[in-house]
């Protein structure tokens, strides 16, 4: 039973329930908060009267029944398994009052007549507040870690989470009248009709090395990631964004020495010249010169940072995209332009306060996620930059809880990066209920997956304080592909409390995460060499083989050989995008 | 708990004095004292998870909510429609492993 209140969906109380509440004053609850015990090693709360009860039925005296309950009104524990044995019914119903009761082992409410479990806010926040303090007095031991949050949102909602309807996918076929239109207007690929005849050992369209311009692998790495980028891919090859159009419109179509940049443009010159079909390696020098205009503190013959370069690509189309009025300016929405329709996602974060439980809750957008590889030695903690366009950045420790513990793994970055966090008493976030700073317990968690979720490992350390810098060579083991539920927030919120209220935005967004969560990996840059001389190469995955893009130079290479790349940044696609056609490369 | 609570009468204590506890029911009190009942629910439900008992169970729920209608069903419902197709397709090997650690508990328990 759900109703909707402020567009949130919260269990609609049963009568019983509202009687109950109206009868015994403000803290109904009251007297089940001393009761509430939580116990590793599944952090899990449990009703007892004393610590060390062992729960039995008040009436059939078995304590072996997989579903006691305690009657909140009068502490009696029954059992509830109909149709053979239900003494908590037999109670509710020969007690006005007594409706109301408690499970035992997994602290939930029930509603005895009506045989449903009920929801409380107030009784769930206990149970959260109980839950989060037991796991930071038991953080440093148990492995089973984190907490939970009670989620009292403190800002709005963001604005993008009007629910996207989600449109049945229709196939299409030309018509008569389209094939025509079709035809006038296209330029023939040279192989399109021998299709079929494609020998394995060529190379799959849309493959074309990138001239190096002067220590400029970090540009054409990426740019191989981006050239190969699904939605990306399908924007520009479809015309979406038209160079010739968009000067004209931008007026500077005139040849002065103030033509108006424009990223979008170049890129959209840059794909039609690395789909042309033409195999001889593309100079990307205008790409360069545009982007030197752009980002012009990193303007030089230097070897730049790859991440640095791909967050200030995504930037600069943004910037230069045409304003257009009618659609949000927002990040988040990934309406503004196609940089953030692709890469953009949401990250919510909790913070709770430990003194008295207020979590203030915030969400961002952010075009990728940077991991650390170990331990933080600066010690200076989780800092999430709620600009919009940044990355977040995050603290994660390797798996396990020494740094010697064996092979980190993505998964593992991810896994740390949705722990809470305990902000240590340097940190100290002000909180609104108390009207002080107060400790508190931070967790990250993903609200909203892009179409391409972009990962970026932090290799480069750079110490202000020791006035060096270094690279992190460790491997990482990444997967060809990723389900990313775990990490949503509804997961991370769920999984640590069971069935309690959060002020989410009903189940529908829940479904359409849950659908769309799983990622194929297509493009990993990968990092060789030192620090200050090293080189990027990008390995892309089509048609189910993997292709080393080295600069100018392509080959085909095993799964091997990416699995044992040092990745810096890994590309993955959600799976329902990652279109049949490129496993079988058929001409369509 | 409050003290001050309207309490159901207390059981007879002559009523009671015939029944014998039952050997399961000696057996739940000696796991859940010593805490190793605790130990084999997390390891269970982490080896039901594992094996996508879990997700079953799950899909099997929302399929019968979607039948049925979101507001017409309780939770009395869907552990009565789940429980005896859960019991049935349960992994042998997981019972196999959870037996065998009730079994060694009980010889160190020496009962």
């Amino acid at each position: 039973m759900s109703s909707k209140i402020n567009g949130n969906v919260s269990p609609q109380q049963c009568p019983h329930l509202l009687d109950f509440r109206s009868r015994n004053g403000s803290k109904p609850f009251r007297a089940l908060q001393d009761c509430i015990r939580v116990k590793p090693p599944g952090g899990r709360a449990a009703i007892r009267r004393e610590p060390s009860e062992v729960p039995g039925c008040g009436t059939c005296e078995e304590s072996s029944r997989p579903r006691l309950y305690a009657c909140v009104a009068c502490a009696a524990v029954l059992c509830h398994s109909p149709p053979l044995h239900s003494h908590a019914s037999t109670h509710a119903l020969s007690n006005p009052g007594h409706e109301i009761a408690v499970d035992v082992d997994r602290a939930e409410l029930f509603c005895c007549v009506c045989r449903d479990q009920v929801y409380d806010r107030d009784f769930d926040s206990a149970i959260v507040l109980a839950q989060s303090i037991n796991a930071i007095a038991t953080a440093t031991t148990s492995t089973s870690g984190a907490t939970a949050m009670q989620c009292n949102v403190a800002g709005s909602q963001p604005e993008n989470l009007r629910k996207r309807r989600r449109v049945d996918y229709r196939p299409w076929a030309p018509d008569s009248r389209e094939h025509v239109i079709i035809g006038n207007h296209s330029i023939l690929l040279h192989d399109a009709t021998n299709a079929s005849l494609i020998s394995s050992t060529e190379l799959p369209r849309g493959l074309r090395g990138l001239n190096n311009l002067g220590n400029t692998c970090f540009m054409s790495s990426v740019l191989q990631a981006l050239l190969h980028t699904p939605p990306l891919r399908n924007y520009f090859l479809s015309d979406r964004h038209n160079r010739y159009y968009c000067q004209q419109k931008n007026g500077a179509f005139n040849g002065t020495k103030n033509s108006i940049l424009c990223l979008a443009c170049d890129m959209d010159a840059m794909f039609s010249a690395v789909f042309s079909g033409d195999r001889t390696p593309y100079s990307p020098a205008k790409f360069l010169y545009s982007w030197w205009q752009h980002a012009a503190n990193l303007a030089s013959y230097e070897q730049q940072d790859a991440h640095e370069f791909f967050i200030s690509v995504l930037d600069g189309i943004h910037e230069k995209v045409e304003k257009d009025k009618t659609k949000s300016r927002s990040p988040g929405s990934g309406e503004c332009c196609i940089a953030h329709r692709v890469f953009s996602g949401i990250l919510r974060s909790d913070v709770m306060c430990m003194a008295c439980g207020f979590t203030s809750t915030t969400y961002d957008p952010c075009v990728d996620i940077s991991l650390d590889l170990e331990p933080n030695q600066g010690g200076s903690g989780k800092s999430s930059s709620a600009k919009s366009h940044s990355s977040c950045n995050v603290e994660a420790d390797c798996k396990g809880s020494n740094q010697n513990c064996g092979i980190s793994t993505l998964k593992g970055c991810l896994e740390r990066f949705t722990r809470a966090e305990k902000l240590g008493s340097d940190q100290k976030f002000f909180c609104q209920k108390c009207r002080v700073r107060q400790e508190s317990l931070k967790q990250m968690s993903i609200r909203k997956l892009p179409l391409v979720s972009c990962f970026h490992i932090k290799r480069f350390e750079h110490s202000s304080i020791r006035k060096m810098s270094r690279k992190v060579d460790r491997y990482l083991q990444f997967p060809f592909s990723l389900d990313m539920a775990p990490y949503l927030s509804s997961s991370i919120l769920r999984n640590r409390f069971g069935n309690r209220i959060f002020p989410f935005d009903g189940d529908e967004q829940d479904a359409s995460n849950e659908l769309s969560s799983e990622f194929e990996l297509f493009a990993v840059v990968t990092h060789t060499g030192r620090l200050d001389a090293g080189h990027y190469v990008t390995y892309l995955r089509l048609s189910n083989q993997w292709y080393k893009c080295d600069d100018a130079w392509i080959t085909r290479v095993n799964d091997s050989i990416v699995r044992a790349a040092q990745g810096y940044m890994m590309f993955y696609v959600q799976k329902m995008l990652y279109y049949k056609a490129s496993e079988k490369q058929a001409a369509s | 708990m409050k003290h001050s609570v309207n309490r159901p009468p207390t059981p007879d204590g002559a009523e009671d004095q015939g029944k014998e506890p039952t050997l399961q029911e000696i057996i739940n009190i000696k796991l859940i004292e010593s805490g190793e009942k605790e130990r084999l629910m997390e390891l269970l439900r982490e080896r039901l998870i594992e094996c996508g008992w879990k997700d079953e169970m799950k899909a099997l729920c929302r399929a019968y909510i979607k039948k049925k209608g979101r507001n017409n069903v309780t939770m009395d419902d869907l552990v009565h429609l789940i429980t005896p197709k859960g019991r049935a397709s349960i992994p042998d090997s997981i019972k196999t492993e959870l037996l065998q650690r009730i079994s060694s508990f009980l010889t160190s328990a020496a009962l």
